[in-house]
């Protein structure tokens, strides 16, 4: 079956979010033939290129074909879509070179230098965020938290896409990781199974209950998760601001406030997007001595 | 024992993988009450994972005052030593006994539903 989906004015707006799970929602059978139209977009924020890009995947691996309609793109869209490697990725074109984004980036498994390179050079070694090299890699060390939860809990069949951006003005870095696994609710409920509970839990408590220190979804209690609870702790701390997306659960982690809601519109992958300032006089690390018993 | 954890890992101790790694050089020595010492220089990254697998299911079978007289940590950052007290914290009361396990997981799931 032939699908066109037009894609509009993407920011990152809640109703944003929306219009991209909706876009999503629109694809879920096998076998589509899909063209991406982009005459009605004016302007595609970093969340929305991570989100296309994994949906373009998404498409594919059911068996279908998904084209992008490039001349129906207007031409600084092009440009930030070349500059961040989205058209080189999707074999339209060079890039990506150095500019405002982060370039986008599908891992379909998790290689950590490979990472470590995007993070640390890519994403913080940019000379836009003037921190010591101890900090970079106590945020890096925590952005790799996002990554190795979507690769150990999602399942998602196409792996983790990313894309990221520098906002000089409001001194900001973005990065959105996406999955189209099956949802951080899906786990919860399935960790809880043997509890006749567990079918009613509602995602944004799925959400609250995953972000809570000590919970895991992993069997025997390996995993131990560590991850939610780090990277809140971090955002919070250094004033930045954390979103999670997965089925109808929302959440907001920022200096102020913590956010679990359910929303309307649905999406079975989980989306993340992290939003750090780049202002060293945000950031502190608390002290650490070295000499005390540990255990 | 000493064990150069960057010969061993490199630069990024991130994974249950590599935290395996050094679980299993270190675990049988702790378990003949052995001295350890983990020399964590030049190995700028930290993450959960790691410490989880290397150092926090250590507390399955060894106890809290055994690991503090034969295990010593050195020479690691401070943001990875944020890391891996909160992994330890977190093992302790994972590890205590099957009893608070199987008390944990029912009062989470009570927690979730009140939410």
């Amino acid at each position: 079956m032939k699908i066109t989906l037009s894609i509009p004015t993407i920011n990152d707006r809640p109703d944003d979010f929306d219009m991209l799970f909706s876009l999503w929602s629109q694809i879920n059978s096998d076998s589509l033939d899909v063209t991406f139209d982009f005459s009605r977009c004016g302007f595609l924020r970093h969340n929305a290129v991570a989100f296309l890009g994994g949906l373009a995947h998404l498409i594919e691996s059911r068996s279908g074909n998904a084209t992008f309609n490039w001349n129906t793109l207007q031409n600084n869209i092009l440009t930030n879509l070349g500059q961040n490697g989205f058209l080189a990725a999707f074999k339209h074109g060079g890039g990506p070179w150095t500019g405002n984004s982060i370039p986008y980036r599908e891992d379909k498994i998790l290689d950590k230098n490979s990472m470590m390179d995007y993070l640390k050079v890519k994403w913080l070694g940019r000379g836009w965020v003037h921190v010591s090299e101890l900090l970079q890699n106590a945020i890096a060390g925590r952005v790799w938290e996002i990554y190795t939860n979507a690769f150990e809990h999602a399942k998602s069949p196409i792996g983790v896409f990313s894309c990221g951006q520098h906002y000089p003005r409001r001194k900001e870095l973005q990065l959105t990781v996406v999955d189209f696994g099956v949802g951080i609710p899906s786990n919860v409920r399935l960790f809880f199974r043997d509890d006749p509970r567990a079918e009613s839990l509602s995602a944004a408590n799925c959400l609250k209950w995953a972000f809570q220190r000590g919970t895991t979804t992993k069997p025997n209690g390996t995993g131990r998760g560590m991850g939610l609870d780090l990277l809140k702790e971090f955002v919070k701390v250094n004033k930045g601001k954390l979103e999670i997306f997965s089925h109808k659960g929302y959440a907001m982690v920022d200096e102020k406030q913590e956010i679990f809601m359910n929303r309307e519109t649905s999406f079975e992958g989980t989306l993340i997007n992290i939003t750090l300032i780049c202002d060293e006089s945000y950031y502190r690390l608390a002290s650490e001595a070295g000499e005390e018993l540990i255990f | 024992m000493k064990l150069n954890v960057y010969e061993l890992i490199g630069e990024n101790c991130l994974t249950m993988g590599d935290g395996q790694k050094v679980y299993d050089l270190i675990h049988p020595e702790l378990s003949a009450d052995r001295f350890v010492e983990l020399d964590f220089t030049k190995v700028g990254v930290f993450a959960s994972p790691f410490f989880n697998v290397a150092i926090g299911q250590l507390l399955r079978d060894i106890k809290s005052e055994d690991l503090n007289r034969l295990l010593k940590v050195s020479n690691m950052t401070s943001a990875g030593l944020a890391v891996l007290r909160r992994v330890i914290e977190n093992s302790k009361r994972y590890y205590s006994d099957e009893k608070t396990r199987k008390a944990v997981d029912e009062i989470l799931l009570e927690k979730v539903e009140n939410l």
